[in-house]
């Protein structure tokens, strides 16, 4: 029989087993995370690797990522738009650790995130295309733009109801919000809030739900905005969702787009109207409503300028025609010295009108002088 | 017809040029300009939430 020892002894001698074969080496493997637990202010992260028969873990061994380690799950994140969670696959180079309390673990060195971004760009690239094959989108050769009908739709020249696709209460739908309601001109919006997810699994479901619920009621929206804020929290993975893509491709109503990330343009971006961020939305919409109304101040301008052109024409009219009127009348010529010749009640303008021995009455600017036609002769002198 | 944002502004855009055209007649221009200001000012009240009862020219 064996003789009985401490239990330090058996575990140290375990530890040198493991320490002669593992020491100082680097192993790549691939396995699904489990138990995250981030310490983001000590830099540290715990989890599990497990492996999986059907929905039998088959394999679990302790894992934890040190401070010399947490940025690469910081830049995991960053490139594959992807969040560090239980239930992803990871590729990652890790050393054997053996400790005499804690046990066996591993120490992950670095995440290899190349392959899940590979695997990310051919999933993107295997959506647009399907969404061409249906008919949902057109490429336009060389630009990295696709036509939908949606992004074919004509915009109004003002905007003022809004259906907000978000998630309420998020820095995104703040900063939208803030932007519209509190703009400089005065200008008045109606913003209707469609709540969803707008990151893990469910997102792109909801966000259908959303908009499936907006052209179901009888409200007629001007735009349906969609956002969703940036900062750290990098999972827009929803929006490459195909159903999402081609339900916005689709969408009877304007969609404008301000998914937070200025890297990378999302597949519901590239079937609506983008813009960068909430913010720019939003400001986009206020100058579209000011470009609006600037339009009609030039308008009002033209109004004013030519009413009162018309109006001066008019005046200066009339006062030619008074001048030309107060220059033919009789008393403007017996002013002259001119004299007015009357016969009957009636102005002589021919001389057959009177025949000699006849009486006449001749006006002058202040007398009427009345005689009688002694002779008529022809006038010689060319008074004209 | 119910008023419009866009009705409003062709509207509009017309009786500009017709108030500018040098040919109109006086008689009309009082009334073209009383409507184009009505036009400016149902846009601008609008755009800040104030609804003018105002009827679109097809009706």
């Amino acid at each position: 029989m064996q003789q009985t020892q401490k239990l330090s002894q058996l575990v140290n001698e375990i530890d040198v087993v493991i320490r002669n074969r593992f020491i100082g080496q680097v192993f790549s493997i691939k396995a699904e995370i489990t138990d995250v637990k981030k310490q983001p202010d000590k830099r540290w992260c715990f989890l599990k690797f497990i492996e999986k028969d059907g929905n039998t873990i088959t394999t679990e061994v302790g894992a934890v990522f040190w401070s010399n380690a947490y940025h690469s799950i910081e830049s995991f994140e960053r490139h594959t738009q992807q969040k560090f969670v239980s239930g992803i696959e990871i590729t990652c180079m890790v050393k054997v650790i053996f400790h005499k309390r804690f046990g066996i673990r591993l120490e992950v060195q670095d995440i290899d995130y190349a392959y899940e971004i590979g695997k990310l760009e051919f999933e993107r690239k295997k959506t647009l295309e399907r969404l061409v094959t249906e008919g949902i989108a057109v490429e336009v050769p060389s630009t990295g733009r696709y036509f939908t009908r949606n992004n074919q739709l004509p915009l109004p020249q003002v905007f003022q109801k809004i259906a907000l696709v978000a998630s309420v209460n998020t820095d995104g739908y703040r900063d939208f919000k803030k932007v519209v309601e509190q703009n400089k001109y005065g200008y008045s919006f109606s913003i209707v809030d469609f709540a969803t997810q707008v990151q893990g699994d469910n997102a792109a479901q909801q966000m259908i739900a959303q908009l499936e619920k907006i052209t179901a009621g009888k409200e007629i929206y001007d735009v349906v905005v969609i956002v969703r804020g940036g900062g750290s929290d990098t999972d827009f993975k929803s929006f490459d969702d195909f159903e999402l893509a081609k339900c916005v491709g689709m969408f009877p109503m304007p969609v404008l787009t301000g998914i937070g990330h200025d890297r990378n343009t999302s597949i519901t971006d590239l079937m609506a109207r983008q813009h960068k961020t909430p913010t720019e939305v939003g400001t986009y919409i206020v100058d579209s409503n000011w470009d609006f109304e600037d339009k009609i101040n030039q308008l009002k301008d033209r109004v004013a300028n030519s009413a009162e052109r018309s109006l001066e024409n008019a005046r200066n009219t009339l006062d030619y025609y008074k001048r030309i009127v107060a220059s033919a009348s009789p008393e403007t010529i017996l002013n002259r010295g001119f004299a007015m010749i009357m016969h009957k009640g009636k102005i002589i303008t021919d001389p057959a009108q009177i025949n000699e021995h006849e009486e006449i009455e001749t006006y002058l600017k202040d007398e009427i002088i009345l005689s009688t036609v002694n002779q008529k002769k022809k006038n010689g002198n060319d008074l004209r | 017809m119910e008023m419009t944002y866009d009705k409003a502004f062709s509207e509009l855009r017309d009786l500009v040029e017709q108030i500018e055209d040098r040919n109109i007649q006086l008689d009309t221009l009082t009334a073209k300009v009383k409507r184009a200001n009505e036009l400016i000012t149902y846009c601008e009240q609008k755009l800040r939430g104030i609804e003018l009862d105002i009827r679109s020219a097809s009706e």
